[in-house]
């Protein structure tokens, strides 16, 4: 909720301009004036953080709406088709899944070019085998089911069975490993950001804010910690969320 | 030996002793009370049979003895005593030495009761050594005479063998081996047979009654099954809800029951006797769906699959040929993997088939084949109730569905038309808001008949509705539909591996062995000297009902 509130509410809520440099006041620890110090060139870290909130937090749940999205559709057809559709659809996704996450996000990245929107559209397109194996699975559970059984026993139509038996009952864990994977999306965000391919300084996406500090980890780990904590409540936060999600989804669990 | 006191300090203290003992758990909706003032004991080389229906309490209480209870358990200060001595002040490791060595247990179901990657022997041995501390190469011999005394013919061979080369029956002997390796003072049996196919289970039994008078072990046989109990325990307490209703001798329990639940439960056991069926069709009503010839081959592979990688493909059910009548009811009885239940997919057009089914003057001979009309007119129930029903939809879009599809009633009359349905399957109106998971396991079985009926079908498929219900549901499910079958002439192939219940249904019987059918009779007929010898053996394996064992 935290993460939520200051993702809208931030930027208007932050104290300081977080652009503006102010060389006086460099690397500070949290004062009264600056609560949560300041960075290398004297900017109000708070203000960063509040101000980056929006960006970093739309660039994880893109990703992932995106991911989840793609890689549901491919997995609930493989998974519902079965026969050959499934074994070449899988023994694709296979492949993909071979190559590390962050190595496929990169080659993407650097098909597309650096940038924002490119790099949320690779974690996207990285996200989308895994999930789709993991669609895939809890499709074939299901569909097993006696109730879907009987439903095609009664001679209902596939879309009928698809969209209203087996995929109300599917979703629960894809929901679960979509809110882990947007606080995924966050730190990959973060790492290209750190290697220059995502957000371009003087953003204040979060990932860069722990990039850019880096050198002065040592010195004052204030700025690497900052948005680090951060990160890891975000994550924390989405990880709550998707549990809460899918037990008010579950008639079984909101009662 | 109650009647003569002896001088001598001989009088033995029962094994198990269990004074006003009680149990609950905290949930989050208050407590639970899992056992109320329990006073239950075993007396030295006797068998006490507890009986009870799901959530009676009947495992919370061996639970509770084997001192293995989760931290939410709140216990009052009863007593738990082990030949005399207190359970419930014992450390940890003490209990850790109580189990296994004095006290052992046997579970229902042998095929999750033993770890998959360890060798059988292993397990058998691992008892030996820790409690009875002998070394390896002697827990070895000793496993293996354990386990020749249970019957299995090449015990050194099986003591080799991992848990998944084993059948069923042969894993839980190894489990009984097990529990009886220690020679402990106690023995808990939860269900030791219920996992296990008909004629198993018998072997078992026999097992065990003739462990029991070699060794005079004591043991507790907990099972919901009173025709069981009836055949191995000395005394019986029944358990419902929590508390023991009646206790005492075998033969005074089940002859003379003086608790109404008591009684009400013998009723419930099946006795062929007992008809409880709807009268026959008379001779010569035509045939409604016959299954000609027909093989289920399962793991059949594309032609190209065939050449990259052939497996072997294994027959569900071979040349079976069945044929029902109009408003019959005809038994389809088989031990697990005979393929009563291939049958019932392939004639509810769920499973690929060679061969022909007629339906009226219809012949569909693929599945391709099978059409709406088909499946309007033959619908099916399922076994497990917690599967057959959607979890994310309500009572009301369960049973408006058939009604929808089939265009049953005009759409303004569905409402009533659900209303209907409800109060034929004996259900009241306001369930039609509720989710399946708000219904108890009998109620979620009489919606999915209710929804089987919705259909208006001319047959019904019920394969084992009965087998995951308690024997007193179980009575009313199978009188509810004899009812249904009345009021709609609707004819009925009712699978099951219950014998004693489909003999107090059905008009004729086929029954199904490794995937062939290898016998159809008319009711009259089950006595017959001239029986299939497997039928017979099938016959002679289950338990007779209580009402007759003492």
């Amino acid at each position: 909720m935290l993460v939520m509130g200051a993702a809208i509410l931030g930027p208007i809520l932050a104290p300081y301009d977080p652009q503006v440099f102010h060389p006086a006041v460099r690397l500070q620890g949290p004062s009264i004036t600056h609560w949560l110090g300041t960075d290398q060139f004297g900017r109000d870290l708070l203000s960063r953080l509040l101000n980056g909130a929006p960006s970093t937090i739309f660039f994880g749940l893109g990703a992932t709406v995106l991911g989840v999205g793609a890689g549901s559709v491919i997995g609930v057809i493989a998974g519902t088709a079965g026969g050959w559709v499934d074994s070449v659809i899988m023994r694709i996704l296979d492949g993909l899944l071979a190559v590390p996450e962050l190595l496929f996000t990169l080659l993407i990245v650097t098909f597309l070019g650096g940038g924002m929107g490119q790099a949320m559209l690779a974690v996207a397109i990285a996200f989308t085998p895994g999930m789709a194996r993991i669609a895939r699975s809890s499709v074939l559970s299901i569909r097993t089911r006696e109730y879907v059984l009987a439903a095609v026993a009664r001679g209902e139509p596939s879309h009928y069975i698809v969209l209203r038996e087996v995929l109300p009952n599917a979703i629960g864990p894809i929901i679960v490993e979509s809110t882990i994977r947007v606080a995924f999306a966050i730190m990959i965000g973060a790492t290209l950001g750190f290697l220059g391919l995502g957000a371009q300084p003087p953003s204040t996406e979060w990932g860069l804010m722990v990039a850019e500090a880096r050198h002065f980890m040592f010195r004052n780990a204030w700025t690497v910690a900052v948005p680090g904590v951060a990160i890891a409540m975000a994550a924390m936060g989405f990880n709550l969320f998707g549990d809460a999600l899918r037990d008010s989804l579950d008639p079984r669990r909101s009662h | 030996m109650a009647g003569a006191p002896i001088p001598h300090a001989g009088v033995r203290k029962p094994v198990l002793e269990i004074s006003g003992y009680s149990l609950s758990y905290t949930t989050q909706s208050g407590p639970l009370h899992a056992l109320k003032n329990i006073d239950l004991s075993v007396e030295h080389g006797q068998t006490h049979g507890l009986v009870g229906e799901s959530g009676s309490g009947k495992s919370s209480l061996a639970w509770a003895i084997l001192r293995y209870l989760p931290d939410n358990a709140i216990e009052n200060d009863g007593g738990l005593l082990l030949s005399g001595e207190s359970l419930r002040d014992r450390t940890l490791p003490q209990i850790l030495e109580i189990r296994g060595r004095r006290v052992s247990m046997v579970f229902q179901d042998p095929s999750t009761s033993l770890n998959p990657a360890m060798r059988l022997g292993d397990q058998l041995s691992e008892v030996l050594i820790r409690h009875r501390g002998l070394t390896s190469r002697e827990a070895l011999e000793e496993s293996e005479a354990a386990l020749a005394r249970t019957g299995i013919v090449k015990p050194r061979e099986m003591l080799r063998r991992f848990p998944h080369e084993a059948s069923g029956g042969e894993k839980q002997r190894v489990v009984i081996a097990t529990a009886f390796a220690c020679n402990p003072e106690l023995i808990i049996f939860d269900e030791p047979t219920t996992a296990l196919d008909i004629i198993t289970a018998q072997q078992i039994l026999e097992l065990f009654n003739q462990l029991q008078d070699e060794t005079s072990i004591s043991a507790l046989y907990i099972s919901h099954d009173l025709g069981l109990v009836s055949r191995v325990a000395d005394t019986v307490s029944v358990l419902n809800a929590g508390e023991i209703v009646e206790s005492g001798p075998r033969g005074e329990v089940f002859s003379n029951p003086r608790n109404d639940y008591t009684k009400a439960l013998l009723e419930a056991v099946p006795d062929p006797k007992h008809w409880l069926g709807i009268s026959e069709p008379p001779p010569g009503t035509p045939a409604l769906i016959s299954a000609e010839a027909v093989t289920v081959e399962y793991g059949r592979q594309s032609r190209i699959g065939q050449m990259l990688a052939p497996k072997p493909t294994h027959l569900g059910a071979k040349d079976v040929s069945l044929t029902v009548h109009k408003g019959e009811l005809v038994g389809l009885v088989g031990e697990s993997g005979s393929g009563k239940s291939t049958m019932a997919k392939v004639l509810s057009g769920l499973q690929e088939f060679d061969g022909t089914v007629r339906f009226g003057d219809q012949d569909y001979t693929s599945l391709k084949k099978i059409d709406r009309d088909y499946r309007r007119a033959v619908q099916i129930v399922f076994q497990h109730p917690d599967a057959s029903l959607n979890p994310r939809q309500r009572v009301r879009e369960i049973l408006s569905r058939p009604l929808k599809l089939y265009d049953i009633v005009p759409p303004d009359q569905r409402a009533g038309r659900i209303a209907e349905l409800l109060e034929k399957v004996r259900l009241p109106a306001e369930f039609v808001d509720r989710f399946p998971h708000q219904l108890s396991g009998g109620e979620k079985q009489r919606v999915a008949i209710a929804r089987a009926f919705a259909a208006e079908p001319e047959l019904v498929i019920c394969d084992e509705i009965t087998a995951a219900l308690d024997v007193s549901v179980q009575a009313s499910v199978a009188d509810l539909l004899v009812n249904l079958q009345e009021q709609t002439g609707t004819a009925c192939l009712f699978i099951t591996h219950d014998l004693n219940l489909v003999r107090q249904l059905a008009h004729r019987i086929c029954v199904m062995q490794h995937g062939r059918l290898v016998d159809t009779f008319h009711r009259d007929d089950t006595e017959r000297s001239d029986r299939n010898p497997y039928t017979r053996a099938l016959l002679k394996a289950v338990p007779p009902p209580a009402s007759q064992a003492v």
